[in-house]
Protein backbone atom coordinates (compact mmCIF):
# COMPACT_ATOMS: atom_id res chain seq x y z
CA UNK A 1 0.00 0.00 0.00
CA UNK A 2 1.64 3.32 -0.78
CA UNK A 3 1.77 6.54 0.98
CA UNK A 4 2.59 8.98 -2.45
CA UNK A 5 0.84 11.71 -3.01
CA UNK A 6 1.11 11.53 -6.21
CA UNK A 7 1.53 8.44 -8.21
CA UNK A 8 5.72 8.43 -9.46
CA UNK A 9 6.58 7.52 -13.04
CA UNK A 10 8.24 4.53 -13.62
CA UNK A 11 9.52 3.29 -17.15
CA UNK A 12 9.97 -0.69 -17.81
CA UNK A 13 12.31 -1.69 -20.99
CA UNK A 14 12.66 -5.12 -21.37
CA UNK A 15 12.02 -6.97 -24.62
CA UNK A 16 10.71 -10.13 -22.51
CA UNK A 17 7.28 -9.90 -22.19
CA UNK A 18 6.19 -12.08 -19.11
CA UNK A 19 9.16 -9.58 -17.44
CA UNK A 20 7.39 -6.48 -18.24
CA UNK A 21 4.12 -7.30 -17.36
CA UNK A 22 5.28 -9.11 -13.80
CA UNK A 23 7.33 -5.48 -12.94
CA UNK A 24 4.12 -3.86 -14.03
CA UNK A 25 2.31 -5.79 -11.35
CA UNK A 26 4.94 -5.28 -8.62
CA UNK A 27 5.46 -1.90 -8.89
CA UNK A 28 1.89 -0.58 -9.38
CA UNK A 29 1.00 -2.08 -6.30
CA UNK A 30 3.75 -0.29 -4.67
CA UNK A 31 1.65 2.73 -6.00
CA UNK A 32 3.63 4.08 -8.93
CA UNK A 33 2.37 4.66 -12.59
CA UNK A 34 4.16 2.05 -14.72
CA UNK A 35 5.00 2.66 -18.47
CA UNK A 36 5.81 -0.05 -20.35
CA UNK A 37 8.46 -0.07 -23.55
CA UNK A 38 9.71 -3.65 -25.56
CA UNK A 39 12.82 -2.11 -26.74
CA UNK A 40 15.51 0.85 -26.32
CA UNK A 41 14.43 3.22 -28.77
CA UNK A 42 11.45 3.13 -27.60
CA UNK A 43 12.34 3.29 -23.87
CA UNK A 44 14.37 6.42 -24.35
CA UNK A 45 11.52 8.07 -26.31
CA UNK A 46 9.42 7.07 -23.33
CA UNK A 47 11.43 8.43 -20.89
CA UNK A 48 12.11 11.53 -22.62
CA UNK A 49 8.50 12.22 -22.50
CA UNK A 50 6.93 10.42 -19.64
CA UNK A 51 10.47 12.18 -17.41
CA UNK A 52 9.90 8.74 -14.83
CA UNK A 53 12.09 8.61 -11.43
CA UNK A 54 12.72 5.33 -12.08
CA UNK A 55 13.91 3.38 -15.16
CA UNK A 56 13.69 -0.11 -15.12
CA UNK A 57 16.01 -1.90 -17.90
CA UNK A 58 17.02 -5.26 -19.12
CA UNK A 59 20.59 -5.19 -20.21
CA UNK A 60 20.38 -8.02 -23.15
CA UNK A 61 17.66 -6.29 -25.89
CA UNK A 62 17.97 -6.50 -29.18
CA UNK A 63 18.26 -3.19 -30.90
CA UNK A 64 20.08 -0.72 -28.64
CA UNK A 65 21.79 -2.67 -25.95
CA UNK A 66 20.90 -1.86 -22.26
CA UNK A 67 24.16 -0.60 -21.16
CA UNK A 68 23.66 2.49 -24.16
CA UNK A 69 19.89 2.74 -22.79
CA UNK A 70 21.51 3.30 -19.30
CA UNK A 71 24.08 5.83 -20.24
CA UNK A 72 21.39 7.68 -22.44
CA UNK A 73 18.66 7.34 -20.11
CA UNK A 74 21.68 8.77 -17.18
CA UNK A 75 22.48 12.00 -19.58
CA UNK A 76 19.22 12.93 -19.99
CA UNK A 77 18.23 13.12 -16.55
CA UNK A 78 21.06 12.28 -14.02
CA UNK A 79 18.87 11.80 -11.36
CA UNK A 80 16.55 9.16 -12.44
CA UNK A 81 17.21 6.26 -10.69
CA UNK A 82 18.25 3.29 -13.31
CA UNK A 83 17.99 -0.48 -12.11
CA UNK A 84 19.45 -2.82 -14.27
CA UNK A 85 17.83 -6.26 -14.21
CA UNK A 86 19.61 -9.01 -16.17
CA UNK A 87 19.59 -12.96 -16.50
CA UNK A 88 23.55 -12.99 -17.16
CA UNK A 89 24.78 -11.30 -14.45
CA UNK A 90 28.75 -11.12 -13.49
CA UNK A 91 30.55 -8.72 -11.92
CA UNK A 92 31.93 -6.92 -14.69
CA UNK A 93 28.52 -6.11 -16.11
CA UNK A 94 26.87 -5.21 -13.18
CA UNK A 95 30.70 -2.37 -12.52
CA UNK A 96 30.03 -1.53 -16.40
CA UNK A 97 26.48 -0.68 -15.87
CA UNK A 98 27.30 1.05 -12.51
CA UNK A 99 29.77 3.00 -14.49
CA UNK A 100 26.74 3.95 -17.01
CA UNK A 101 24.95 5.56 -14.11
CA UNK A 102 22.54 2.61 -12.66
CA UNK A 103 22.30 2.70 -9.32
CA UNK A 104 21.22 -0.81 -8.75
CA UNK A 105 21.47 -4.25 -10.36
CA UNK A 106 19.16 -7.39 -9.95
CA UNK A 107 20.01 -11.00 -11.12
CA UNK A 108 16.77 -13.01 -13.02
CA UNK A 109 15.30 -14.56 -11.65
CA UNK A 110 14.01 -12.22 -8.80
CA UNK A 111 11.18 -11.87 -6.26
CA UNK A 112 8.75 -9.41 -6.17
CA UNK A 113 10.06 -8.16 -2.46
CA UNK A 114 13.68 -8.43 -3.87
CA UNK A 115 12.35 -5.89 -6.46
CA UNK A 116 10.14 -4.09 -3.91
CA UNK A 117 13.41 -3.69 -1.48
CA UNK A 118 15.71 -2.35 -4.37
CA UNK A 119 13.32 0.15 -5.64
CA UNK A 120 12.65 1.14 -2.41
CA UNK A 121 16.27 1.78 -0.96
CA UNK A 122 17.42 3.69 -4.44
CA UNK A 123 14.51 5.86 -4.63
CA UNK A 124 15.42 6.64 -0.81
CA UNK A 125 19.00 7.00 -1.52
CA UNK A 126 18.04 9.41 -4.58
CA UNK A 127 16.38 11.86 -2.33
CA UNK A 128 19.03 11.74 0.35
CA UNK A 129 21.33 12.46 -3.01
CA UNK A 130 19.11 15.29 -4.39
CA UNK A 131 18.60 17.17 -0.56
CA UNK A 132 22.84 17.10 -0.02
CA UNK A 133 22.93 18.46 -3.62
CA UNK A 134 20.15 21.21 -2.71
CA UNK A 135 22.23 22.22 0.58
CA UNK A 136 25.08 22.19 -1.60
CA UNK A 137 23.99 24.68 -4.24
CA UNK A 138 22.08 26.60 -1.39
CA UNK A 139 25.60 27.09 0.32
CA UNK A 140 27.82 28.16 -2.57
CA UNK A 141 25.19 30.47 -3.42
CA UNK A 142 25.45 32.07 0.05
CA UNK A 143 29.67 31.91 -0.06
CA UNK A 144 29.44 33.53 -3.86
CA UNK A 145 26.53 36.21 -2.24
CA UNK A 146 28.06 36.67 1.23
CA UNK A 147 28.30 40.53 1.16
CA UNK A 148 24.66 41.01 -0.39
CA UNK A 149 23.51 38.12 2.54
CA UNK A 150 24.99 39.42 5.42
CA UNK A 151 23.50 42.81 4.74
CA UNK A 152 20.13 41.34 4.14
CA UNK A 153 20.94 39.81 7.46
CA UNK A 154 21.91 43.17 9.49
CA UNK A 155 19.25 44.95 6.92
CA UNK A 156 15.73 42.87 8.18
CA UNK A 157 15.64 43.74 11.84
CA UNK A 158 16.77 47.26 11.07
CA UNK A 159 14.12 47.76 8.61
CA UNK A 160 11.65 46.05 10.81
CA UNK A 161 12.18 48.27 13.53
CA UNK A 162 11.64 51.36 11.59
CA UNK A 163 8.31 50.16 9.51
CA UNK A 164 6.97 49.57 13.04
CA UNK A 165 8.43 53.31 14.35
CA UNK A 166 6.96 54.79 10.93
CA UNK A 167 3.76 53.08 11.36
CA UNK A 168 3.31 53.70 14.94
CA UNK A 169 4.11 57.46 14.01
CA UNK A 170 1.40 57.81 12.11
CA UNK A 171 -1.51 55.85 13.20
CA UNK A 172 -0.42 57.13 17.26
CA UNK A 173 -3.35 60.17 17.28
CA UNK A 174 -5.73 58.11 15.68
CA UNK A 175 -7.21 54.03 15.60
CA UNK A 176 -3.65 51.89 16.49
CA UNK A 177 -4.76 50.57 20.20
CA UNK A 178 -2.70 50.97 23.16
CA UNK A 179 -2.29 47.08 23.27
CA UNK A 180 -1.26 46.98 19.78
CA UNK A 181 1.08 49.61 20.21
CA UNK A 182 2.64 47.83 23.44
CA UNK A 183 3.00 44.91 21.23
CA UNK A 184 4.53 46.85 18.09
CA UNK A 185 7.27 47.56 20.64
CA UNK A 186 7.95 44.63 22.11
CA UNK A 187 8.67 43.50 19.03
CA UNK A 188 10.60 46.42 18.34
CA UNK A 189 13.14 45.62 21.00
CA UNK A 190 12.89 41.57 20.24
CA UNK A 191 14.29 43.11 16.49
CA UNK A 192 16.87 45.27 18.18
CA UNK A 193 18.11 42.43 20.59
CA UNK A 194 18.54 40.28 17.62
CA UNK A 195 20.59 42.77 15.91
CA UNK A 196 22.98 42.77 18.58
CA UNK A 197 22.90 39.66 18.99
CA UNK A 198 23.85 39.10 14.97
CA UNK A 199 26.70 41.74 15.46
CA UNK A 200 28.27 40.83 18.68
CA UNK A 201 28.26 36.87 16.76
CA UNK A 202 29.68 38.62 13.58
CA UNK A 203 32.30 40.67 15.63
CA UNK A 204 33.41 37.54 17.66
CA UNK A 205 33.71 35.72 14.17
CA UNK A 206 35.62 37.93 12.53
CA UNK A 207 38.03 38.40 15.37
CA UNK A 208 38.65 34.77 16.04
CA UNK A 209 39.48 34.96 12.39
CA UNK A 210 41.60 37.52 12.85
CA UNK A 211 43.70 35.69 15.87
CA UNK A 212 43.00 38.51 18.37
CA UNK A 213 40.01 36.67 20.48
CA UNK A 214 42.22 33.94 21.87
CA UNK A 215 44.85 35.56 23.58
CA UNK A 216 45.95 33.85 26.83
CA UNK A 217 46.94 29.73 27.04
CA UNK A 218 47.32 29.02 30.62
CA UNK A 219 46.11 26.08 32.63
CA UNK A 220 42.64 25.85 33.24
CA UNK A 221 40.57 23.27 35.18
CA UNK A 222 37.58 22.17 33.04
CA UNK A 223 36.27 20.97 35.81
CA UNK A 224 35.76 24.93 36.81
CA UNK A 225 34.80 25.97 33.67
CA UNK A 226 31.49 24.20 33.69
CA UNK A 227 31.03 23.76 37.42
CA UNK A 228 28.75 26.39 37.66
CA UNK A 229 26.77 25.96 33.95
CA UNK A 230 23.75 24.61 35.90
CA UNK A 231 23.39 28.00 37.93
CA UNK A 232 24.26 30.15 35.31
CA UNK A 233 21.87 29.06 32.66
CA UNK A 234 19.41 27.96 35.10
CA UNK A 235 17.12 31.09 34.36
CA UNK A 236 17.07 30.24 30.70
CA UNK A 237 16.91 26.67 30.55
CA UNK A 238 13.75 26.28 32.78
CA UNK A 239 12.21 28.74 30.67
CA UNK A 240 12.15 26.01 28.49
CA UNK A 241 11.32 23.12 30.74
CA UNK A 242 15.17 21.71 30.63
CA UNK A 243 17.71 21.06 33.00
CA UNK A 244 20.78 20.89 33.14
CA UNK A 245 23.57 18.73 34.46
CA UNK A 246 27.00 18.46 35.14
CA UNK A 247 29.05 15.21 35.53
CA UNK A 248 32.40 15.79 36.48
CA UNK A 249 35.39 12.97 37.31
CA UNK A 250 37.25 13.43 40.51
CA UNK A 251 40.24 14.19 38.88
CA UNK A 252 41.48 17.48 37.89
CA UNK A 253 41.21 18.02 33.89
CA UNK A 254 43.94 20.30 33.28
CA UNK A 255 44.23 22.26 29.87
CA UNK A 256 46.48 25.00 28.42
CA UNK A 257 43.35 27.49 26.86
CA UNK A 258 42.41 30.86 27.10
CA UNK A 259 39.56 31.02 29.81
CA UNK A 260 37.54 33.62 28.27
CA UNK A 261 37.30 31.74 24.56
CA UNK A 262 36.43 28.64 26.56
CA UNK A 263 33.60 30.44 28.17
CA UNK A 264 32.32 31.83 24.83
CA UNK A 265 32.69 27.87 22.95
CA UNK A 266 30.63 26.06 26.29
CA UNK A 267 28.27 29.60 26.07
CA UNK A 268 27.32 28.98 22.19
CA UNK A 269 26.84 24.74 22.70
CA UNK A 270 24.82 24.84 25.61
CA UNK A 271 22.47 27.58 24.50
CA UNK A 272 21.62 25.39 21.61
CA UNK A 273 21.30 22.23 23.69
CA UNK A 274 18.49 24.39 25.53
CA UNK A 275 17.08 26.05 22.32
CA UNK A 276 17.06 22.53 19.94
CA UNK A 277 15.68 20.49 23.17
CA UNK A 278 12.27 19.51 23.97
CA UNK A 279 10.42 20.11 27.20
CA UNK A 280 10.90 18.47 30.28
CA UNK A 281 14.64 17.22 28.06
CA UNK A 282 17.85 17.42 29.35
CA UNK A 283 21.52 18.84 28.98
CA UNK A 284 25.00 16.83 30.23
CA UNK A 285 27.55 18.79 30.04
CA UNK A 286 30.46 16.18 31.11
CA UNK A 287 34.29 15.66 30.93
CA UNK A 288 35.88 12.58 30.40
CA UNK A 289 39.78 11.77 29.88
CA UNK A 290 40.76 9.78 26.82
CA UNK A 291 44.58 8.81 26.53
CA UNK A 292 46.07 12.28 25.92
CA UNK A 293 43.37 14.51 25.77
CA UNK A 294 39.88 15.80 27.69
CA UNK A 295 36.76 15.72 25.98
CA UNK A 296 34.45 17.85 27.16
CA UNK A 297 30.72 16.84 25.32
CA UNK A 298 27.45 18.41 25.88
CA UNK A 299 24.69 16.23 25.04
CA UNK A 300 20.92 17.23 24.59
CA UNK A 301 17.58 15.72 24.24
CA UNK A 302 16.52 17.25 21.26
CA UNK A 303 14.93 16.61 17.94
CA UNK A 304 18.61 15.38 16.43
CA UNK A 305 19.89 16.82 13.03
CA UNK A 306 19.50 15.01 10.00
CA UNK A 307 22.29 13.57 8.66
CA UNK A 308 22.31 15.43 5.26
CA UNK A 309 22.84 19.01 6.79
CA UNK A 310 25.44 17.46 9.42
CA UNK A 311 28.34 18.55 7.18
CA UNK A 312 27.55 22.42 6.88
CA UNK A 313 26.84 22.81 10.97
CA UNK A 314 29.52 24.76 11.15
CA UNK A 315 29.31 26.95 8.31
CA UNK A 316 28.59 30.47 8.92
CA UNK A 317 24.57 31.01 8.65
CA UNK A 318 24.01 27.98 8.31
CA UNK A 319 21.23 26.63 10.30
CA UNK A 320 19.14 23.20 10.61
CA UNK A 321 16.13 23.42 8.31
CA UNK A 322 13.43 21.53 9.76
CA UNK A 323 10.10 22.10 10.87
CA UNK A 324 10.73 22.34 14.38
CA UNK A 325 13.49 24.63 14.33
CA UNK A 326 12.28 26.76 11.86
CA UNK A 327 10.75 29.70 13.82
CA UNK A 328 13.68 29.65 16.85
CA UNK A 329 15.98 32.19 16.56
CA UNK A 330 19.34 32.06 16.04
CA UNK A 331 22.17 34.30 13.77
CA UNK A 332 23.84 30.93 12.33
CA UNK A 333 26.68 32.03 13.45
CA UNK A 334 27.26 30.27 16.91
CA UNK A 335 28.97 27.06 15.76
CA UNK A 336 31.03 28.51 13.04
CA UNK A 337 32.50 30.87 16.28
CA UNK A 338 33.00 27.07 18.24
CA UNK A 339 34.45 25.37 15.21
CA UNK A 340 37.27 28.42 14.70
CA UNK A 341 37.48 28.85 18.47
CA UNK A 342 38.27 25.22 18.90
CA UNK A 343 41.25 25.33 16.13
CA UNK A 344 42.62 27.97 17.82
CA UNK A 345 43.01 26.23 20.94
CA UNK A 346 43.98 22.97 19.56
CA UNK A 347 40.77 21.47 20.10
CA UNK A 348 38.58 19.20 17.88
CA UNK A 349 34.71 19.37 17.68
CA UNK A 350 32.44 16.70 16.73
CA UNK A 351 29.12 16.31 16.84
CA UNK A 352 26.43 12.92 16.88
CA UNK A 353 23.03 12.96 16.35
CA UNK A 354 20.03 11.05 16.62
CA UNK A 355 16.55 12.22 14.81
CA UNK A 356 14.83 12.37 17.45
CA UNK A 357 16.66 11.62 20.45
CA UNK A 358 19.43 14.46 20.91
CA UNK A 359 22.55 15.58 19.87
CA UNK A 360 26.22 15.39 21.35
CA UNK A 361 28.39 18.10 20.48
CA UNK A 362 32.01 17.18 21.72
CA UNK A 363 35.32 19.08 21.65
CA UNK A 364 38.24 16.94 22.39
CA UNK A 365 41.11 18.97 24.10
CA UNK A 366 44.68 18.13 24.81
CA UNK A 367 45.80 16.87 28.27
CA UNK A 368 48.58 19.22 30.00
CA UNK A 369 50.86 16.03 30.60
CA UNK A 370 54.79 16.27 31.20
CA UNK A 371 54.41 13.64 28.31
CA UNK A 372 52.26 16.13 25.73
CA UNK A 373 54.14 19.38 26.29
CA UNK A 374 55.46 19.39 23.33
CA UNK A 375 51.63 19.37 21.63
CA UNK A 376 50.70 21.95 23.90
CA UNK A 377 53.70 24.67 22.71
CA UNK A 378 51.78 23.96 19.30
CA UNK A 379 48.53 24.91 20.53
CA UNK A 380 50.08 28.09 22.54
CA UNK A 381 49.12 31.45 21.12
CA UNK A 382 52.28 33.54 22.59
CA UNK A 383 54.14 33.96 19.77
CA UNK A 384 50.91 35.70 18.08
CA UNK A 385 50.96 39.14 20.23
CA UNK B 1 -10.41 50.07 -1.05
CA UNK B 2 -8.07 47.64 -2.71
CA UNK B 3 -7.62 43.94 -1.68
CA UNK B 4 -3.61 43.79 -1.00
CA UNK B 5 -1.77 40.54 -0.32
CA UNK B 6 1.21 40.69 1.57
CA UNK B 7 3.86 37.81 1.05
CA UNK B 8 6.70 38.49 3.53
CA UNK B 9 8.26 36.10 5.76
CA UNK B 10 8.94 38.66 7.89
CA UNK B 11 6.20 38.39 10.16
CA UNK B 12 7.10 42.20 11.55
CA UNK B 13 7.43 43.61 8.53
CA UNK B 14 4.10 42.41 7.21
CA UNK B 15 2.31 43.33 10.27
CA UNK B 16 3.43 47.01 10.22
CA UNK B 17 2.71 47.32 6.91
CA UNK B 18 -1.07 45.80 7.06
CA UNK B 19 -2.02 48.12 9.72
CA UNK B 20 -1.11 50.91 7.79
CA UNK B 21 -3.05 49.75 4.68
CA UNK B 22 -5.98 48.75 6.92
CA UNK B 23 -5.95 51.90 8.34
CA UNK B 24 -6.55 53.76 5.42
CA UNK B 25 -9.39 50.89 4.21
CA UNK B 26 -8.05 48.51 2.62
CA UNK B 27 -8.25 44.60 2.49
CA UNK B 28 -4.98 42.84 3.86
CA UNK B 29 -4.06 39.05 3.20
CA UNK B 30 -0.13 37.79 4.58
CA UNK B 31 1.25 34.94 3.23
CA UNK B 32 4.42 34.06 4.94
CA UNK B 33 6.12 32.12 1.85
CA UNK B 34 5.98 32.17 -1.86
CA UNK B 35 4.24 28.58 -1.63
CA UNK B 36 1.27 29.92 0.03
CA UNK B 37 1.52 33.64 -1.82
CA UNK B 38 0.62 31.78 -4.49
CA UNK B 39 -1.96 29.48 -3.64
CA UNK B 40 -3.54 32.87 -2.24
CA UNK B 41 -3.06 35.03 -4.74
CA UNK B 42 -4.78 32.33 -6.78
CA UNK B 43 -7.66 31.60 -4.21
CA UNK B 44 -8.40 35.16 -3.58
CA UNK B 45 -7.03 37.41 -6.79
CA UNK B 46 -5.64 40.52 -4.70
CA UNK B 47 -5.69 43.56 -6.66
CA UNK B 48 -2.39 44.43 -5.96
CA UNK B 49 0.81 41.94 -4.44
CA UNK B 50 3.28 43.04 -2.39
CA UNK B 51 6.36 40.23 -2.78
CA UNK B 52 9.63 40.12 -0.81
CA UNK B 53 12.52 38.72 -2.49
CA UNK B 54 15.31 36.98 -0.14
CA UNK B 55 12.91 34.66 2.08
CA UNK B 56 13.19 31.24 3.36
CA UNK B 57 14.95 29.68 -0.03
CA UNK B 58 16.72 33.10 -0.32
CA UNK B 59 15.92 33.33 -3.57
CA UNK B 60 12.13 32.22 -3.43
CA UNK B 61 10.99 35.46 -3.83
CA UNK B 62 12.15 35.41 -7.34
CA UNK B 63 10.74 32.02 -7.95
CA UNK B 64 7.22 33.47 -6.73
CA UNK B 65 7.12 36.26 -8.78
CA UNK B 66 7.47 33.80 -11.91
CA UNK B 67 5.07 31.55 -10.63
CA UNK B 68 2.36 34.49 -9.81
CA UNK B 69 2.80 36.00 -13.57
CA UNK B 70 2.16 32.36 -15.09
CA UNK B 71 -0.96 31.75 -13.22
CA UNK B 72 -4.30 32.27 -15.09
CA UNK B 73 -6.18 35.42 -13.81
CA UNK B 74 -2.39 37.09 -12.32
CA UNK B 75 -0.68 37.93 -15.39
CA UNK B 76 -1.54 41.46 -15.10
CA UNK B 77 -1.91 41.78 -11.36
CA UNK B 78 0.46 44.37 -9.92
CA UNK B 79 3.13 43.35 -7.99
CA UNK B 80 5.32 45.48 -5.97
CA UNK B 81 8.34 44.00 -5.38
CA UNK B 82 10.02 44.75 -1.63
CA UNK B 83 12.98 44.20 -0.42
CA UNK B 84 16.04 45.48 1.76
CA UNK B 85 19.01 44.39 -0.68
CA UNK B 86 18.54 46.44 -4.17
CA UNK B 87 22.03 47.32 -4.50
CA UNK B 88 23.16 44.58 -5.86
CA UNK B 89 20.16 43.11 -7.69
CA UNK B 90 20.23 45.76 -11.00
CA UNK B 91 17.35 44.00 -12.73
CA UNK B 92 15.50 45.75 -9.97
CA UNK B 93 15.89 49.09 -10.51
CA UNK B 94 15.81 48.58 -14.44
CA UNK B 95 12.51 49.79 -15.35
CA UNK B 96 10.05 47.68 -14.64
CA UNK B 97 8.79 47.25 -18.30
CA UNK B 98 12.96 45.81 -19.35
CA UNK B 99 12.92 43.41 -16.15
CA UNK B 100 12.21 39.78 -17.02
CA UNK B 101 10.68 39.83 -13.97
CA UNK B 102 7.79 41.65 -14.93
CA UNK B 103 7.62 43.06 -11.17
CA UNK B 104 5.78 46.74 -11.63
CA UNK B 105 7.95 48.64 -8.95
CA UNK B 106 10.55 48.32 -6.85
CA UNK B 107 10.48 49.19 -3.21
CA UNK B 108 13.18 49.10 -0.46
CA UNK B 109 12.46 48.35 2.79
CA UNK B 110 11.73 49.99 4.93
CA UNK B 111 8.92 51.48 3.36
CA UNK B 112 7.92 55.17 2.96
CA UNK B 113 3.92 54.81 4.18
CA UNK B 114 3.26 57.69 2.11
CA UNK B 115 4.69 56.22 -1.19
CA UNK B 116 3.44 52.78 -0.33
CA UNK B 117 -0.11 53.95 -0.20
CA UNK B 118 -0.01 55.88 -3.02
CA UNK B 119 1.50 53.34 -5.04
CA UNK B 120 -1.25 50.95 -3.64
CA UNK B 121 -3.93 53.05 -4.22
CA UNK B 122 -3.07 53.92 -8.13
CA UNK B 123 -2.32 50.02 -8.94
CA UNK B 124 -4.81 49.13 -11.28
Amino acid sequence: VSTRLQAERVVVIDDDHAMRLSCKQILARMGFDVELFDNGANGLDGVARLKPVLVVVDLKMPGIGGMDVVARVHEMDPEAVILVITGYATIDTAVEAMKAGAYDFLPKPFSPDELRVIVNRSLERRSLLREARQLREDQEQLRRRFVTFVSHQLQSPLSAVHQYLDVLKRLSATSASEAQRAEWLERCLTRTDELQELIRDWLTLARVEGGSFVRTSEPVDLRAVIADLPERYGDRAAAQQVTIRVQSPPDPCPVLADRKALDVLVDNLIVNAIKYNRPQGTVVVSLACHGNEIRLAVADTGVGIPESQREFLFNEFFRVQSDATRTLPGTGLGLAICKRIASELGATIEVESREGEGTTFSVALPLVTPGNDAALAGAAVEDRE
Amino acid sequence: MKKVLIIDDDADFAASVSALLQHSGHYVLRARDGTEGVAMAAAEKPDVILCDVMMRERTEGFFTIQTLRRTPGLEDTPILVISSIYETLPFFTAPPERSWLHHDAFLRKPINPDTLLEMVQAAT
